[in-house]
């Protein structure tokens, strides 16, 4: 979704309000008007805007006292707030600045200046949150905490690929990974832990671990059944003190490269698209399981899906079938596969999939992080 | 952002505004977990208006829900929009958390969809 900033204006004169906010809202901010603290105080109640603009000298409750409210409450403190006045008094406004004020506007400013200045200072200010995003993602790179791989296994008599987004460069709840196991078997995950950006992102971590491990304890002991192995994973998670609360889908698919079968368990996902070549139909995969950690019998079941020629699989995080549009965020998964259905069946069913709902101009219509992995049985 | 009320047998609460997602998941959980706090622990949630849930909010419903049945309580949902009713079958929520299409006369009680 394309991100609008808000911007609380407060002031007790409402033509200063209506004339700031008329020529804000004319360069795309949306503005908050509150003619008093007491006002500003109930919008701050319902929404957190993107910056405040206060002027210092209101009638009841002043500027520096709204300013010191705002600095006690956890939700608004971290606000970027700018004074505006007309008082240019050189104490007032050291007065502001001492209470982490970042800026000061001054009311005789042309309004177009006052525009550029508000702009500035955010734009300042999400390129130090980008920097900031971007060192973390390294130190999360350099110490190895990947919840999706650089690129996919080649398995003989398939193509396997993937797509990945994350979404306002925040990586997110969903994880990917493969495990191929010693006596021909590829394990294929994509879940997505509920919730967004870095908090996702820690879970995610947690999950996949669990998953990983789970995976390659089962394999050890013979048991390649992927509803058996997701449901001691659930049973895990179900008991586990710190992800019980935390819930997470999860598609589990292995590929028994010798037989071209593929078993499939999912939980609280988004159904399966097969594509079959002879028919040239398709058809949608459905688990039963529910999310993990919810229940302590998920209800798992495993489906096979026996993968003839040019078949394609396509398996997708709910994040593939939100959409931002004329009308809002909605999800629609008949969209989705609508968008789907007359890419399949070709030579580069990939690379169209990818064109079509990775192009720069479907970015604009994303509201969180997505994943889709894309399976082909070859000749 | 909610409102809730006592209504027969049970609480409702309602979501105010067109989007249940991230932005107020973390203050829906605060404001149901408080009314289950105070004794009321039979809730229906009410989406009349809401156009779009997301998987946060999603969580936070599930999550509280877990907390409702661990208190011997539940809390079911209703007024579902098509586009939300469907996403919740989709992902096979309607074996988790009970659906209404509006808000019913009593609450009927858990499925006893659990087996512990």
């Amino acid at each position: 979704m394309p991100h609008t900033s808000k911007i609380l204006l407060v002031d007790d004169d409402r033509l200063i309000l209506k004339v700031i906010a008329g020529a804000l809202s004319r360069k795309g901010f949306e503005c908050y008007k509150a003619d008093s603290v007491a006002e500003a105080l109930k919008i701050l109640k319902q929404a957190v805007p993107d910056m405040i603009l206060s002027d210092y000298s209101m009638p009841k409750m002043d500027g520096f006292e709204f300013r010191k409210l705002v600095l006690m409450d956890k939700r608004w403190k971290n606000i970027p707030f700018v004074f505006f006045t007309s008082f240019g008094g050189q104490e007032l406004m050291q007065q502001g600045l001492n209470m982490q004020a970042i800026d000061y506007i001054d009311k005789n400013t042309p309004m177009h200046l006052v525009v550029s200045k508000v702009s500035n200072i955010l734009n300042t200010i999400r390129k130090q949150h980008e920097q900031s995003i971007s060192e973390l993602g390294a130190t999360a790179r350099a110490l190895n905490l990947r919840t999706v791989p650089s690129e996919a296994p080649h398995i003989k008599g398939f193509k396997l690929d993937f797509l990945y987004e994350t979404f306002e460069a925040y990586p997110g709840g969903d994880f990917i990974d493969f495990i191929d196991t010693d006596n021909g078997h590829t394990f294929i995950i994509l879940g997505d832990v509920m919730g967004k950006k870095w908090g996702a992102w820690f879970f995610s971590f947690n999950y996949l671990s669990y998953i990983r491990s789970a995976i390659r304890l089962c394999v050890l002991e013979g048991d390649f059944s992927t509803a058996s192995i997701v449901n001691k994973i659930n049973r895990v998670i179900y008991k586990d003190q710190v992800l019980n609360n935390v819930l997470s889908t999860l598609s589990l698919l292995v590929i028994d490269h010798e037989t071209g079968e593929i078993h499939y368990t999912g939980a609280g996902d988004v159904p399966l698209i097969l594509y079959r070549s002879a028919e040239n139909e398709c058809s949608q995969i459905k688990s039963s399981g529910v999310l993990l950690g919810v229940a302590s019998d998920g209800q798992f079941s495993e489906e096979v899906i026996r993968m003839e020629p040019d078949d394609q699989l396509i398996v997708v995080t709910d994040g593939m079938i939100d959409f931002y549009g004329e009308y809002g965020t909605r999800t629609s998964y008949p969209l989705f596969v609508k968008t789907i259905t007359p890419l399949l069946g070709k030579h580069n069913t990939f690379e169209l999939i990818k064109a079509e709902t990775f192009s720069e101009v479907k970015m604009t219509e994303v509201v969180d992080d997505r994943s889709l992995l894309f399976i082909q049985k070859l000749h | 952002m909610f409102e809730s009320f006592k209504y027969n047998d049970y609480y409702v609460v309602k979501i105010k505004g067109r989007e249940a997602t991230l932005k107020n998941a973390e203050k829906f959980k605060e404001y149901v977990t408080s009314i289950i706090k105070e004794g009321d622990h039979f809730l229906v949630i009410s989406f009349e208006g809401v156009k779009y849930i997301d998987s946060t909010f999603m969580g936070a419903l599930v999550s509280l829900l877990k907390y409702a049945l661990f208190v011997k309580g539940d809390i079911a949902v209703a007024n579902l929009n098509k586009d939300i009713y469907n996403l919740f079958c989709l992902v096979r929520m309607e074996k988790v958390i009970m659906i209404y299409d509006k808000l019913p006369d009593s609450f009927t009680g858990s499925f006893g969809r659990y087996s512990e």
